[in-house]
């Protein structure tokens, strides 16, 4: 078995990462003076993975939802589930599902093993039937619901709909009430047979504890899976949106705004110093400290609800600036006003720095909560890059880069807006 | 972990402070207790005008700018309820001298800036000027609508106003939209000279460095106010008398039921070691009688979960359900509180929820956050306890005690927010 330690002298961190018999890639990083032990076991499939690759060379398509579906019905087995299983140890367990993976976790401060022996069980233990598929559409079916009351959600769905015509970033991480509907025990065998092969998973366990105590139970509960990776479909985009505005009305008392500019992209993924680069660049842009926020501010365009992201994945790629507004057009506007200001004149030099300074410290400060790296190593990994070199990529960055980000990402063209609007009374 | 120091540092003025090398960064937390009462809305503008600027950084942009420069120092404010006490809060997080890129003490610097905000504002002429106190006064209310957007804020917030009118636990953390509205500079300067003045106030510091520095220039502020500190007292109803319903009907999607109880308690103290346990098996993590029903058994919703505030004597219980699911829902709810008060609770269900409680406890310690906000939520003790205390007490709880402790329990309002005819459809 091949172990290796990756350390971080600076950041006074270090960790194993083991490549196991089965496949499976096994991270460890025990940290001292702590109590908790963090575990997160997740595989590289999520909402954005509606199709499979069949034998003959072709996809074939599964129901949207069917991930975060697949993710609550793991729980279960045919005798005790994993939930009952967990209250046992005192374990705190739980989920997610995102656009590119589902994760099971637990965080515990005691019986460690007998909690990652439980983990690692659960997930390889598939158990199906008609009846508990048909219960677990009413719970899922409360969870799609309460989201659709959220105006914060549904102004970014909206937003990804608008901007991206076939990639599967535009559906809903639980699908639909109709979608989820078609679901079946025979779906579920079928996806998990393709997406939970070891060789397509990640475990990483953070805290207190040690590679040993890790090995010992991986060597036990592990079972070696058939397969390869599952392959997932890039499909090229055109980088217009299907509609520059789109708009919704909710029950809200505050407007909410997301302006959305896609990126054009000839490859599936982007590289940590674009990913980087790309951040430093939004913050500049409308960072707390800068000139566009104050001036939104001062004008009551915006409130501290305001924030921007860099948003990527498999295929899909774009700047998000938003938050609540009386006036979200008016918001959006200043926002492409001040790029196009930035584009005349470039970015100085003192502006990257402190940017860079705020992203190198907020960096640092993931490392206070296991839970967070856990699940940045998961991240990492499955981006094919290490926990650590982000801080050395932000460390190498320059004005230039970030300047040729400002270049490349955000373009008027490529983008929409996306409105949410409290419903009007008659 | 190691025990915290506590020192007086002013009348009424605790400074606790946990030297830890186990985090990356240092965190200070000052928070302030006021009575709940008319001057809620002054005070919640006190710690959001004072996050926003000072006399050496005048405005946003320049104290952003020097936060950016401390390695993206996180500066927040924040106002809760407490109890019927208002808690106003400003905490600053920032990375470790030891990762600096040069050679500046992050630290030393953070500490000053913070002492700063609190203790020299930007005022023109002894008073806040009218363009700040306006801005604050547009974001709070944005803030304030913004948090009654989110439907389950929104329910809980009618559930307490109904169930409490006639107490101080009824008025909202940060008053009304037309208390904000008519708020005059002077009324913000008045705040906060109140709020430095009579605050009962506790610092807390988790940091690798020395605190002396910050315990100095905290002293140095206060040294200048002339202190007479007043604690906030809470007023406990025991039990309820006939329970109320009362619903609300918006184009949601969703509907929102919150069930407010009394918990039997006469002081903040009162069986709050069994109660905390009695609350989580009704309605704590996975293994809970209202998770394993209500969600599990039934299908009725995504979450239905049982909090206490024993500040103030209250269990609320929550859950997103469709609208007419809510007998069906109300009556489970009320028969599963039922049964543990007829002893009817397992010893795994038992053992489950000791299990949890303690493994929790167990987790504060590793992270600056929870710590911190372990030991302000003690604001008002007069003893300030460690997480390691609690968890001996709630080793010690019994069955027999949680479920006594249950049996004070009383349903006083049911609250529902309803999806009006037709809004509870998918979109179009």
């Amino acid at each position: 078995m091949n172990i290796k330690e990756i350390k971080n002298e600076k950041l006074g961190e270090s960790y194993f990462h083991i490549e196991h018999p089965t496949g499976l890639d096994i991270f460890v990083m025990p940290k001292v003076g702590y109590s908790s032990t963090f575990a997160v076991f997740a595989t590289k499939y999520g909402s954005i993975d509606t199709k499979i690759l069949q034998s003959n060379g072709r996809f074939a398509e599964i129901p949207e939802g069917t991930a975060h579906f697949l993710e609550h019905k793991l729980f279960e087995s045919e005798d005790l589930d994993a939930f009952e299983r967990f209250a046992k140890t005192g374990a705190n367990a739980n989920a997610y599902t995102s656009f590119d993976r589902t994760a099971y976790l637990f965080s515990c401060t005691s019986n460690f093993s007998e909690n990652l022996e439980i983990l690692l069980d659960f997930v390889q233990s598939p158990y199906f039937t008609p009846a508990t598929v048909e219960k677990e559409q009413g719970i899922i079916g409360q969870e799609i619901r309460m989201y659709k009351d959220n105006a914060g959600w549904e102004v970014m769905f909206n937003l990804l709909m608008a901007l991206y015509r076939i990639h599967p970033v535009r559906i809903d991480i639980a699908g639909t009430v109709e979608s989820i509907a078609q679901i079946t025990a025979d779906t579920l065998y079928n996806c998990y047979k393709n997406f939970y092969n070891l060789k397509n998973m990640a475990l990483a366990v953070v805290g207190n504890t040690t590679v040993e105590e890790v090995m010992k139970i991986a060597d036990k509960v592990l079972k070696p899976t058939e397969g390869e990776k599952a392959v997932r479909d890039f499909v090229i985009e055109s980088p217009e949106p299907i509609k520059s505005y789109t708009e919704e009305r909710l029950q809200v008392n505050v407007p909410q705004f997301l302006l959305g500019f896609k990126e054009d992209i000839g490859t599936p993924e982007r590289s940590l110093k674009e990913k980087l680069s790309a951040q430093i660049l939004l913050d500049i842009v409308g960072g707390k400290a800068s000139p566009l926020y104050k001036r939104m501010m001062d004008s009551g365009l915006i409130n501290t609800t305001f924030s921007h992201e860099y948003f990527d994945g498999f295929g899909y790629s774009a700047a998000f600036f938003g938050g609540e507004s009386k006036e979200p057009e008016k918001a959006a506007q200043a926002i492409k006003e001040e790029i196009v200001r930035l584009n005349s004149v470039g970015i100085a030099q003192s502006d990257f720095e402190k940017s860079r300074r705020e992203l190198y410290g907020r960096m640092i400060m993931m490392y206070n909560d296991i839970d967070d790296i856990a699940n940045h190593i998961i991240e990492t990994n499955f981006s094919g890059n290490g926990l650590f070199d982000e801080i050395e990529v932000c460390k190498s960055l320059t004005v230039d880069d970030v300047n040729t980000r400002l270049k490349e990402l955000l373009k008027e063209k490529y983008s929409a807006l996306s409105v949410i609007k409290p419903i009007q009374e008659v | 972990m190691n025990k915290p120091i506590i020192k007086e540092i002013a009348d009424g003025v605790r400074l606790c402070s946990l030297k830890t090398s186990q985090f990356k960064t240092g965190k200070i937390t000052i928070t302030m207790a006021l009575p709940l009462d008319e001057n809620v809305s002054a005070n919640a503008v006190v710690p959001h005008i004072l996050h926003r600027s000072c006399r050496d950084y005048p405005d946003y942009s320049a104290l952003n700018g020097k936060l950016a420069e401390l390695y993206g120092a996180v500066l927040m404010a924040n106002v809760s309820k407490h109890g019927e006490a208002q808690l106003l809060s400003i905490s600053l997080t920032s990375i470790d001298d030891r990762f600096s890129l040069t050679d500046e003490s992050i630290a030393k610097e953070c500490a000053q800036l913070l002492t700063k905000l609190i203790f020299e504002p930007k005022l023109t002429n002894e008073c806040f000027e009218e363009a700040d106190v306006e801005r604050e006064k547009r974001l709070l209310i944005e803030k304030m609508e913004s948090e009654m957007d989110n439907k389950n804020v929104y329910a809980q917030q009618r559930c307490e106003q109904v169930m409490c009118e006639n107490e101080a636990f009824g008025i909202p953390k940060y008053g009304t939209k037309e208390k904000i509205s008519a708020l005059t500079p002077s009324d913000i300067y008045d705040a906060w000279q109140r709020t430095l003045k009579t605050a009962v106030i506790l610092i807390t510091v988790i940091s690798s460095g020395e605190t002396d520095g910050i315990e100095q220039s905290f002293a140095m502020g206060f040294s200048g106010i002339k202190r007479s500190p007043v604690k906030p007292k809470t007023v406990f109803i025991k039990s309820a008398n006939a329970p109320r319903r009362v619903s609300e009907e918006q184009s949601v999607k969703q509907g929102k039921l919150v069930l407010g109880f009394r918990a039997g308690m006469e002081n903040a103290d009162d069986k709050k070691y069994d109660l905390y346990v009695a609350t989580d098996i009704f309605g704590g993590g996975t293994y809970s009688k209202l998770f394993s029903n209500v969600r599990e058994k039934m299908s009725l919703c995504y979450y239905c979960q049982a909090t206490l505030q024993r500040q103030k004597g209250v269990i609320f219980v929550r859950s997103g359900i469709e609208t007419e699911n809510e007998k069906k829902a109300t009556d489970e709810i009320l028969r599963q509180l039922e049964l543990i008060k007829q002893g009817n609770v397992s010893e795994d269900e038992f053992n489950a929820s000791i299990l949890a409680v303690c493994d929790r406890i167990n987790g504060y310690n590793d992270s600056p956050e929870t710590i911190s906000a372990w030991y302000f939520s003690q604001i008002l003790e007069d003893e300030i306890q460690t997480p390691e205390y609690y968890f001996e007490k709630y080793k010690s709880v019994t069955l027999d005690g949680v479920i006594n402790a249950a049996k004070g329990i009383t349903l006083d309002t049911v609250f529902m927010l309803s999806s009006k005819p037709g809004s509870g459809e998918g979109q179009e």
